[in-house]
């Protein structure tokens, strides 16, 4: 079976059917099935049926799904159609478009996006992360943190970097004022260990410590209960030991509360861990119980 | 009828209504397991219902907190992680992705060069300054990729309307895959193939959240399954330009 007919087919279903005044779901359907089997054809084939379809009186859902194929098309006129979309089209399928270019990780299409973030409503905006987070575009998301004096801009775009992973970046936005809790949560998303870890050993801010010792608690990893455990260990702060106990607990480190529970001389804290560790639904913890009634006998 | 079952019937738990009905049967027929299930339910009894453990209220409170922080701040990590996973399928996509990444990892080495998997253009005109082993681990990387779209694509089409929790674990899991695949895309070059992945995500998060409605439901899925469609038609066409004539 060769390509030829059917990009022929499609094309013609494509065509045929664009012009239509009724839209019946089985045309809709056929319309896209033929979408997709452009796929198949050459690039060069692919571009003018699609454009064709991005041009002609179909449904958004076609419309949107054609820019999709587009995105797909390797071919800098494919690339000029997206980006004029991006900019010039209306509603979804202007965002469509956004979504695109950071499928398509063009490199001066996604930087493009930053004027259509400049000029953009929220949903544009939000838009226009969601395709730097697709493209992994690191740096066009931090410099919109980096320069923003709006609280919420500044969330979400911190927010993208946590859920890119993008250390370096958060690492660099570290000292900016007031938005504690919000890059604690972002390191965490972002599983950065070294800087939670920097954070929740610094006791000259006590509540930014105890989010940071949280924070742990949620990235979890193999190193993060020892860490905890020290930090437990290392202080005589009430708050700090319980946030510590709050990590331990998040990241789900029974063997660790054990830990402590067996070093422990103090008849309190056995109590508290104990206690503990039956919330946590420990196995460890009925071996625990029966040890302390054998003993008690 | 061991034990178990009517353990588990005795605190109707666990069992489904067919279920339940099999077990009234045998216990109805059985005078023997009658019997065994009367002594059961005696010993059940005198169990008792366990001693609550008495938490004082500032500590309960500090939990509340912490467990709502932990909460909110996995649900922007990932959506239902780890219990919700159905662990045979979990597991297959792991093994599958491991496998591939070691695959590729080895191809790669072996031929001395990083060259993309799947990128566009290189597919397209099946530009070869690619060796053998990384052709072969490209190659076996497509074709397990081919797998994992073909098999989001019919979880997709079979996720239940009815029940929440299963269909959440279900597009957990669907992502959880999907990540492993695109990790594997991304630490070997194929940029291209990462990027679409990672489009998936968000289709995938807006479908599993709380407050999506039937008829949104309904859009992404058909938006998803195009996309794994068209995905997977460039990857047959890429696949056999690739392989290139016999």
């Amino acid at each position: 079976m060769t390509r030829v007919p059917a990009i022929f087919l499609g094309a013609l279903i494509l065509m045929t059917t664009s012009t239509a005044f009724a839209q019946a779901d089985e045309s809709e359907e056929l319309k896209i099935a033929a979408l997709e089997a452009l796929m198949s054809a050459p690039p060069e084939r692919a571009l003018p049926i699609v454009r064709k379809v991005l041009a002609g009186s179909g449904s958004a859902e076609l419309k949107e799904r054609a820019l999709f194929v587009l995105g797909q098309i390797d071919l800098p006129e494919a690339q000029s159609v997206l980006v004029d979309t991006a900019q010039n089209g209306s509603g979804a399928l202007r965002l469509e478009a956004i979504r695109t270019i950071g499928i398509g990780g063009n490199p001066q299409a996604l930087a493009g996006l930053a004027d259509i973030y400049a000029a953009g409503d929220s949903e544009t905006r939000d838009a226009v992360l969601e395709a730097w987070l697709i493209a992994d575009d690191r740096d066009a998301v931090y410099r919109v943190a980096a320069n923003t004096q709006d609280p919420e801009e500044f969330e979400n775009a911190v927010e993208t970097l946590g859920a890119m992973g993008a250390l370096e970046q958060l690492r660099a936005l570290k000292n900016r004022s007031g938005m504690a809790e919000l890059l604690i949560e972002a390191y965490a998303m972002a599983g950065d260990v070294e800087t939670l870890s920097a954070l929740a050993r610094d006791a000259s801010d006590p509540e930014r410590q105890a989010q940071a010792i949280q924070g742990l608690g949620v990235t979890g990893g193999d190193e993060v209960g020892g860490i905890l455990v020290d930090i437990y260990r290392d202080s005589n702060d009430a708050g700090v030991r319980e946030a510590a106990l709050d990590g331990l607990m998040i990241a789900g480190e029974d063997e660790r509360v054990l830990e402590l529970y067996r070093d422990s001389r103090d008849a309190a804290e056995k109590r508290d861990l104990l206690q503990l560790l039956v919330m946590m639904g420990s196995d460890a913890a009925w071996d625990v119980i029966d040890k302390t009634l054998e003993d008690g006998q | 009828m061991n034990d178990e079952l009517l353990t588990l019937y005795y605190y109707r738990d666990g069992l489904t209504e067919a279920e339940r009905r099999d077990v009234a049967a045998a216990l109805e027929s059985d005078a023997a397991l009658r019997a065994a299930y009367e002594q059961l339910c005696r010993d059940l009894a005198q169990l008792g219902t366990p001693q609550e453990v008495a938490v004082k209220a500032d500590v309960v409170a500090r939990w509340h907190d912490s467990i709502e922080r932990a909460a909110r701040l996995e649900r922007q990590r990932l959506p239902s992680r780890g219990r919700l996973l159905h662990v045979p399928s979990f597991a297959w996509g792991t093994v599958l992705a491991a496998v591939l990444i070691a695959g590729i990892g080895i191809g790669f080495y072996v031929a001395g060069t990083r060259v993309p998997v799947l990128d566009g253009a290189s597919v397209a005109t099946g530009a070869d300054s690619t060796l053998p082993a990384s052709r072969t681990s490209s190659l076996a990387f497509v074709r397990g990729l081919k797998v994992h779209l073909s098999k989001s694509r019919r979880e997709l089409a079979g996720l239940p309307d009815d029940a929440a929790a299963e269909r959440a674990a279900l597009i957990a899991q669907m992502i959880e895959q999907n990540r492993l695949f695109e990790r594997a895309a991304a630490q070997n070059g194929s940029r291209d193939l990462a990027r679409v992945l990672r489009a998936f995500e968000p289709i995938l998060e807006r479908l599993a959240a709380d407050d999506v409605t039937p008829r949104e439901a309904e859009v992404l899925q058909a938006q998803l399954a195009f996309e794994l469609n068209v995905m997977l038609t460039k990857l047959g066409r890429g696949e056999s330009e690739q392989a290139g004539p016999i």
